[in-house]
Formats: C-alpha cells, structure tokens, sequence
C-alpha cells in the first residue's frame, strides 16, 4: 500500500475562492503565514514582480487569473471574450522574463480559440479545461514527489538549493515515513533567501533533518563528503535539456561534478526554446542585494548586480525527473 | 543590461594592501563577493578599492557561477591563511571559485591573508542579516568560515 503524502503549503500556494485568488505570500515567511488577495490580472502581476510567489506558484497564479478573468468576461461576445484572454496573456507574459509564462497562457490561449472554432461555449469550455489540467499537474507532481522518495536512499544527505516548491521536502517527509533516515542541508540562497526562510521552514515542519549553509559552503561540505546527492528544480527547460533555475544552480552544478556527486533536476521538459544560452535572464534591481530590511548591507562605494537565474547546462544533470506540463 | 557590465576581476579574502595596489594598477572592472555571514571580507575590499578611488561591484556568493558562465571572469584572487604540501587554507567560497576557474580556465591566483579567520561560525551566524532575524529560532546550521582549496586549482602563488 502507498504511504499518505504529507503536503507542505509550498506545493499549491495559491488558492481560488470565489472571486479571490488567494496567494501564499512567500517573502513574509516564516515569520507570517498570509494570503495576498489577487482579484485581477493587475494584481497577480504584481504578486509575481514583487516575488510573493515564484516557480510552481507563478504557475498557478497564471492559471487562476485567467479563471478570475473568464468570470468578468464570460457574457462577452466570443471576439471580445477572446481579446481579453490576449490582454490577460500579454499581460502575465511581460510579468517577469525568464519563467515560460507564454507557454503556460499559449494554453490557455489555444484553448479558447479551440472553443471559439468549435462554436462551444467558449468561458466554459475554457474553465473546465483549466480545471482539469491543473488536477492532471497536480497528481503529476504528486507523482514525483513519489518518484523523487524512491530515488532517495536510506543515509542520504541531500543539497538542495532555493527552494523546490514543496516537491523535496514532502519526498523526504514520505522517506521518514518509511524508515528511511534522511538529512537535507539547504543554502540560505541570497539575496532573498528561499533556502533559509522556506526550505528549511518546511522541511522542519514536516519534520525532516534540516540544516541551513551559506551559499558559499557548498564546496566545503562537498569536498568533506558530508552531502552525496543534489536536488534542484528548475525554472525554464530548454530542448537540449538545459535548464534555469535560481541564481547560484549553476555553480554547485559544476561542483557537483567536480566531487562526483549526482545532481537530480526536477523539471518540466519544453522543446520551445533551443539550449540554456536562448533563455533570457531577468537581472533584478541591484538595491535589492545591496539593502535588507531598507539598509546597506555594507558600507563604502559600491555597485550591484543581481542576475535573478542562472543556467546549467545537460551535460552536468545525473537525472531529470520530469513531469509533462503540456 | 548584462551588456552594462564589463568583464573583471573576481576577488574574494582579506587581502594585503599589495594586492589592492596590484589590482588598482591594472584598471579592471572589480567584482566582490558578499562573504557571508559577517560579509567580512566584502566590506574589507570594498573599503580599500574606495580607498583607490574604484568602485567594486559587490554579487553574492552564489553568483559567481553566473559571471563565470557569461565569460565574465579574467583572473580570480583568493586569500590564504595556511597551507600544507596539498593545500591551502582560505575563506570560505574559494573552493567555490577554483573549481569554476579550473573548469572555465580563468586563473586562480592567490595572495597571504593580511588576517586570519575562524575556522567555524556559530549557527546563530546566519540568523541575523543587518540586525533583522531572517530564521526563526532553533533551526540548525552549519557555518564553516575557511575551507581547504587543493593546490591544483591554483595558478599562481603571489
């Protein structure tokens, strides 16, 4: 029999009810659990640029937008109709550059001309649709989760960086649950520090072995032998099997492989992009590593530069674990 | 916007005034990294870059991987503090940077500490940024502030 899996509210940080979207606010975390209410296409851009959620969140934020839309629009003529799930997509596709969100409207997009094609009742037709998928994408990735557990090994000491939207922590918790001991150390991940403040709050919720490093400690630990496997997630996949993911992947990539220690990838495969070096960059505003909490972090003359992801390149993946998000 | 960033040197250690002197000649864009957790080393050589009239570009730790990747990168200073026949004993990241520039054939170069560092911090290190808790209390936390970088990384020895 399959053991329950424990969820970590960073699996599915967003949830629709009513006319509300209401979204996980991550950068409050762990000091407060709170949902951002999002009623429109307006404020879910802003959740995403201001990095209230990000990677499996941003997906669910696009898909609930459009379902908060198609109840605005659903009396409208079909080409109206059809014109505002357009400006809902330019919109969410202009929110931030390197997460695929054109893929992920190009959907929903497809769908409703499909509909509009079909002559079915095009916000319905749309709506179940979006339901449905994201039942699919959610039993997928509970799927890997499982995937993921069965990979891990009685012992293991896993790096992980940034923060896996729930998937890792929820495989370890599943780990202890069948006896296997299991130990997980996360990189803190400046400048906003997903590791330390979501990695490493979920994996103690669902009470796995945690320890938080600097991000610079990752070749010390390596180098000691105290770390025999890395797991990441992934932004953006590219055709070749490239990938993007939170700033600082790539170079324990590259350690990884120094020390022989096998790298798993949980990704969502796209061939709309050729190789890693095609996938566009976002570079945040350098304030947002020079300050914290309003202040410098240290004094003197001195410039920034915050590229928010970086790319690893196949050749240094062991395994992707993957789900189809088409 | 990547293109208002030019290529440069990539420093990370306490460093003799030498070195800065050294650097300063050369006119090259300077990249520090933040050394967490007491950013000790960035605030050092940012304060004798200004001290050279240079504006340093600060990055975290885990964007080096980045610059690298980007070609970004034309030489890699790094501190020492102790060295044996295999290796030497330097802050905390250079390992990072020495198998990047192994890998992307930047050379690495390395200069003696002008201090030297702890060989642990205390977990409550990485619980403070600029004064603000950033974890909650009774987390665990590993924090190794020098790291051994074996010699064949290196390029050269100043």
């Amino acid at each position: 029999m399959k053991s329950s899996i424990k969820e970590s509210p960073l699996f599915w940080p967003a949830y629709l009810e009513g006319a509300t979207l209401f979204v996980l606010d991550e950068t409050l975390i762990p000091s407060k659990f709170h949902y951002v209410k999002v009623r429109n296409t307006k404020e879910a851009v802003s959740v995403i640029r201001q990095m209230k959620t990000r990677a499996f969140g941003q997906f669910l934020v696009v898909l609930n937008t459009f379902l908060l839309e198609i109840e605005r629009a659903k009396t409208f003529a079909p080409k109206k109709f059809l014109a505002q799930i357009h400006k809902t997509a330019t919109a969410l596709n202009n929110s931030r550059p390197t997460f695929p969100f054109s893929e992920v409207t190009g959907i929903v997009v497809g769908w409703a001309n499909e509909a509009l094609a079909k002559g079915e009742d095009a916000p319905l037709y749309v709506k179940k649709n979006i339901f449905g998928y994201l039942m699919g994408i959610r039993e997928r990735r509970l799927g890997r989760v499982r995937q993921l557990a069965s990979i891990l090994q009685n012992d293991d000491s896993i790096l992980t960086h940034c923060n896996v939207s729930g998937e890792l922590a929820m495989a370890a918790a599943l780990c202890k649950q069948e006896g296997k001991k299991i130990r997980v150390f996360a990189t803190e991940t400046r400048p906003y520090l997903q590791g330390g403040r979501l990695t490493v709050w979920e994996l103690k919720r669902l009470g796995v072995d945690v320890t938080l490093i600097a991000d610079n400690a990752v070749g010390s630990l390596m180098a000691d032998g105290l770390v025999n496997k890395v797991v990441v997630g992934s932004d953006r996949s590219c055709a070749n099997g490239d990938f993007a993911n939170k700033i600082g992947t790539y170079q324990i990539a590259v350690l990884a492989r120094e020390f022989g220690i096998p790298l798993y990838v949980l990704t969502q495969p796209s061939n709309r992009i050729p190789t890693g070096a095609d996938i566009p960059i976002e570079i945040r505003d350098a304030n947002e590593l020079l300050k914290f909490g309003n202040r410098r972090i240290v004094p003197g003359k001195v410039k920034g530069f915050y590229p928010g992801f970086d790319v690893v390149c196949h050749e240094l993946i062991t395994e992707p674990i993957a789900i189809n998000v088409r | 916007m990547l293109d208002n960033i030019k290529s440069g040197v990539l420093v990370h250690g306490l460093f003799d005034e030498a070195m800065f002197d050294q650097l300063a000649s050369e006119a090259q864009e300077i990249f520090v990294l933040e050394g967490r957790p007491n950013f000790q080393t960035s605030k050092q050589s940012i304060a004798a870059f200004n001290k050279r009239k240079i504006t340093p570009t600060l990055i975290s730790d885990n964007m080096a991987g980045f610059l690298f990747y980007k070609k970004m990168v034309t030489k890699v200073c790094i501190s020492y503090q102790a060295e044996d026949s295999r290796a030497v004993l330097s802050p905390i990241g250079s390992l990072i940077l020495a198998v990047l520039g192994k890998k992307h054939k930047v050379p690495v170069y390395l200069f003696p500490s002008s201090e030297g560092l702890n060989l642990l911090g205390k977990p409550s290190d990485l619980c403070l940024l600029n004064g603000k808790r950033i974890m909650p209390k009774n987390f665990k936390g590993y924090v190794p502030l020098v790291e051994w970088v074996a010699k064949k990384y290196i390029t050269k020895s100043e």
